[in-house]
């Protein structure tokens, strides 16, 4: 038996519902509807199933309503109709008190923007959860501080959130949630506020966790990455409606419809392929300002084996690799020294053209235009990918 | 389109008087039993502070003024030297009642109207009904809410602090309102989708939140609860406001900006002291905990010097009189002579001046036990014809009175008659109320030589504050004028004669008491019926307040003079 279930849900806000819904039948768009009637859609005819212990990702655009559908799966917003099953419990019409109780201990929430109360130290947010439900102050405390030893924030149980950095809050949001110890987690964009690499970080962290406590999670994002990385399987919203559900892989080799496929793809392919549209930024030495330690740092810090060399003006010199840096700090010898030759392609060259180049290449490919200056590298994953796609295209 | 000029007036103002009186008769048991119950908990309140010794009282607040806020010496020394400075001027017990009252108006302010905003804010409907209400309230004159004021509560400090209530609750409502609105709703959200209930919600969440708004609505709540005690006084509050008051009504600047400034004073103590408990958690410095402990001890000990004060202090006997009078010169002599000679024949007496139509009501409605100014048969002739069946009439007190238009003698007219366009065509007048104002304007209408006229209003000082500055620039003045007045020995004056008798002949200045004194406190009546006294003994008492001597110290000097005169009153 799955989780939850959802069957036929709907949530129209507004007045004139009926006649949105009867707009919608009639595959109106979102904005023609509001416009008719001033009733906007937030959700429409949704059913899914999310099994226990797995992540779920709801993906899609702003406004396709996928708030919307996770406020409605704790009932923050009421249901215009559809049923919701917990446990195989129809909670669709469960009393304002039977909703309390299944908030305090079945389901608990992330928010996009962290949503800690200022006026509340970092203990006392995390305790808030079993503070409502009226646990004993001596328990409560114990449990929130066991949350924060495992997020590692015990040290500032008593700073107040305006003193953490985005990323700890979001942990205190995600401990607060988790001391409740609830089975279903709700985590509205949880990650969009932060920086890409505290975002990293926190995937990380989600997936170590959910190797421990195998809780059922429903995950917000209008990421892809996001989604792939995160989700044993994902669906996929828009204007309010489900358009796919399935694992990354399915989503990605069999998309249902033309939105799907647009929304999934990364390589626009209405455009011939050529160096620039599958290039990415290069990671650069300044051959004639650093030296053998400085790229040897940044080679570390970047988690690559090579650079690309260039000079005071951004004109490429050639590259780097890493024994070539080793090699030039033992022997006392500057960058220039041990530069080792690099293929180029110039930004308009297609696709095609450059395999060959590709194949035998023992490094990335410089793109670069006619003044030698850099504008990226070419990797071996990239080219195959877009060809497979290219490839993908022809048998439509 | 309806022409609304030829509609018929509405009678809006007999509907809100018929409303009003239908309250007053119907609900006057329950206006009593605030009045009394308000009256005994604020004289209470008052006792205590007053018993408190001042040295006390001043050091221990600057103390916990400074122990709150470690590291600032401003504050603690402003207290000493502004309370110091205001019990120097001998406004200590004013002081004390004034901020009884504002004590009192604010509580009842803050608890009605947090409520009421809490409300508004989880209501939408409710706000719709009260939104408009309270923005009524805020824009109405303020001197508007003491007319029901009297009419529910009559005089003294009770509807005092009622219409300052009514003046000074919007804020704390509209800044709670506000307050619980500007609370994020995704920290709103994140309480719900943990399970919390309403009340949860609310005090966990949304009330610490607000706090800093409710705070700041808090602190206009007081300050217009403090605005509100100089109007409050007209109808007999006692404190600072009264003073102002008086200063007003005699032009007298030096008093008027000695209890202003103690206003200020007490306003800039109070808002400091409601500022501090606006903190940002994370900024907040923890106190050290023997600050805290000692201001706690300071409290204890101002506390408890008040209870021992208040037993130790001197209970007046029973002899209890209260007797209204109007801040007219010839009044504040009058009755601070009687009240003196009555305190030294072991009387309790308390003095209330009050407007004049205020003043008949009050003994109307058995609020004050007397007053001894009532200007008859012209003067207060509307007065006495609303209210002659709920008083005594004593009967006069002193003879021979003269109302009139008085003019400076180097004007070359008369007669009202030889009036044509003088003076810009005004009246110099005194309080609208007034009985003299009355018959100025019956003259005006009288008269056809004065047809486009104007009668303009103002107070009994600030008439004399115009007659000197008229009288030095040789400039044409028309007052209306009674006497005895001491104006008449100070400049060269006149009467103008008045062949229609509109202004009044001879009139008396009269003693009123309240309809049952004679049964429950015969020894008042008595003293009541028997005073009387000269035009020339009150000049005499008028002139030396004039020159500076304090009413009671003039009254004083004229009673150790006229010691027969006044044992007479008491055989």
């Amino acid at each position: 038996m799955p989780k939850v279930q959802i069957k036929h849900l709907t949530k129209i806000f507004g007045k004139r519902q009926k006649a949105a819904l009867k707009m919608v039948e009639e595959n109106k768009s979102k904005n023609e509807i509001f416009e008719k009637t001033g009733s906007t859609v937030g959700v429409y005819d949704i059913n899914l199933d999310v099994n226990e212990g797995e992540i779920f990702v709801i993906m899609g655009l702003s406004g396709s309503g996928k708030s919307t559908l996770i406020r409605l799966l704790n009932r923050l917003i009421e249901p215009t109709s559809g049923e919701i099953f917990l446990d195989g419990k129809n909670i669709t019409h469960y009393n304002k008190k039977e909703m309390l109780d299944i908030r305090r201990k079945k389901m608990s929430m992330v928010f996009q923007n962290f949503a800690l109360f200022p006026h509340r130290t970092i203990l006392e947010n995390t305790e808030f959860g079993l503070e409502i439900q009226g646990v004993p102050a001596a328990e409560r405390r114990e449990r929130a501080e066991k949350a924060l030893e495992n997020s590692k924030l015990l040290s500032f149980k008593d700073q107040y959130p305006s003193q953490l950095s985005g990323g700890m809050q979001q942990r205190v949001g995600l401990s607060r949630a988790l001391t409740n110890d609830p089975d279903i987690l709700l985590m509205d964009e949880a990650f969009s506020a932060l920086d890409p690499l505290v975002r990293h970080e926190m995937q990380d962290e989600l997936l170590d966790l959910q190797a421990n406590v195998k809780k059922t999670i429903i995950f917000i994002t209008h990421d892809l990455n996001e989604a792939l990385r995160l989700g044993d399987r994902i669906a996929i919203m828009k204007d309010g409606q489900l358009q796919q559900i399935g694992t990354g892989e399915e989503i990605l080799t069999n998309p249902a419809n033309d939105y799907v496929e647009n929304f999934v793809e990364d390589v626009d392919r209405s455009k011939v392929l050529n160096a620039e549209s599958i290039m990415i930024p290069g990671l650069t030495v300044n051959a004639d300002t650093d030296g053998p330690n400085v790229a040897l740092h940044r080679m570390s810090e970047e988690e690559v084996s090579g650079l690309v060399a260039v000079d005071g003006n951004r004109k490429f010199v050639g590259y780097v690799t890493s024994d070539a840096a080793v090699n030039a700090r033992r022997e006392k010898l500057t960058l220039r020294d041990v530069i080792t030759a690099m293929p180029t392609v110039t930004p308009d060259m297609i696709v095609s053209d450059i395999m060959p180049i590709i194949y035998d290449a023992h490094t990335p490919v410089a793109v670069v235009d006619e003044n030698q200056k850099l504008h990226g590298i070419i990797i071996r994953g990239a080219v195959i990918e877009a060809l497979a796609q290219t490839e993908g295209d022809n048998n439509d | 389109m309806i022409n609304l000029l030829s509609v018929a007036k509405l009678p809006i103002d007999s509907w809100v008087t018929d409303g009003v009186n239908w309250l007053t008769k119907n609900l006057s048991g329950f206006f009593t039993a605030i009045q009394n119950s308000g009256s005994s908990t604020m004289d209470g309140i008052t006792n205590f502070l007053t018993a408190i010794p001042m040295p006390i009282f001043i050091i221990a607040l600057a103390l916990i003024s400074w122990l709150l806020t470690p590291k600032k010496y401003g504050q603690p020394f402003f207290i000493l030297i502004g309370l110091a400075l205001v019990a120097n001027q001998g406004l200590w017990s004013d002081l004390m009642q004034t901020l009884t009252l504002v004590l009192m108006a604010s509580a009842v302010s803050l608890v009605i109207g947090i409520p009421l905003g809490i409300w508004t804010a989880k209501s939408p409907k409710a706000y719709m009904v009260i939104k408009p209400i309270l923005d009524f309230m805020q824009t109405m004159p303020a001197f508007v809410y003491l007319i029901p004021a009297v009419a529910f509560f009559g005089i003294g400090v009770v509807p005092g602090a009622f219409a300052s209530v009514i003046f000074a609750l919007p804020p704390v409502v509209n800044f709670t309102y506000l307050g619980l609105q500007q609370v994020p709703t995704d920290l709103v959200e994140a309480a719900d989708s943990f399970g919390a209930t309403t009340w949860q919600k609310l005090f966990k969440l949304e009330l610490p939140n607000a706090k800093n708004t409710i705070i700041a609505g808090a602190k206009q709540t007081i300050m217009l609860a403090l605005s509100m005690v100089v109007t409050a006084s007209m109808i007999g509050a006692p404190g600072l406001g009264r003073g102002v008051l008086s200063a007003v009504q005699h032009a007298d600047v030096g008093s008027g900006f000695v209890n202003g400034i103690a206003l200020v004073i007490l306003a800039i103590i109070i808002d400091r002291f409601v500022q501090r408990m606006n903190t940002e958690p994370v900024s907040a410095p923890k106190l050290p905990k023997w600050r805290k402990l000692a201001t706690w001890a300071m409290l204890a000990v101002i506390a408890i010097s008040g209870i021992a004060g208040s037993i130790t202090a001197h209970q007046a006997s029973g002899k209890k009189v209260n007797i209204g009078y109007v801040e007219w010169d010839s009044e504040v002599a009058s009755t601070n002579v009687l009240a003196e000679a009555m305190r030294q024949h072991g009387y309790d007496v308390t003095i209330t001046p009050l407007d004049n139509a205020v003043n008949w009501q009050s003994v109307a409605n058995k609020q004050t036990d007397a007053t001894v100014s009532a200007w008859l048969p012209n003067t207060h002739k509307a007065l006495y014809a609303k209210y002659k069946n709920d008083v005594d009439l004593l009967g006069p007190n002193l003879t021979g009175v003269k109302l009139g238009l008085v003019v400076p003698d180097y004007m070359n007219v008369n007669s009202i008659a030889d009036l044509t366009n003088q003076a810009n065509k005004t009246i110099t007048g005194i309080e609208p109320g007034a009985g003299v104002m009355a018959a100025a304007q019956k003259t005006i209408d009288s008269y056809g030589n004065l047809s486009g006229w104007n009668l303009q209003a103002s107070s009994s000082g600030a008439m004399v504050s115009a007659l000197d500055k008229a009288y030095k620039d040789k400039q044409p003045i028309i007052l209306t004028g009674w006497s005895p007045h001491w104006m008449f020995n100070k400049y060269k004056l006149k009467y103008l004669a008045d062949p229609k008798g509109t202004m009044g002949s001879q009139e008396t200045i009269n003693t009123v008491v309240r309809k049952n004194l004679k049964q429950t406190n015969p020894d008042v009546y008595k003293v009541m019926k028997k005073f009387h006294w000269t035009q020339d003994d009150m000049q005499t008492v008028m002139l030396d307040i004039q020159n500076g001597k304090t009413p009671t110290k003039a009254a004083d000097d004229w009673i150790n003079k006229h010691k027969s005169q006044v044992n007479a009153w008491f055989k």
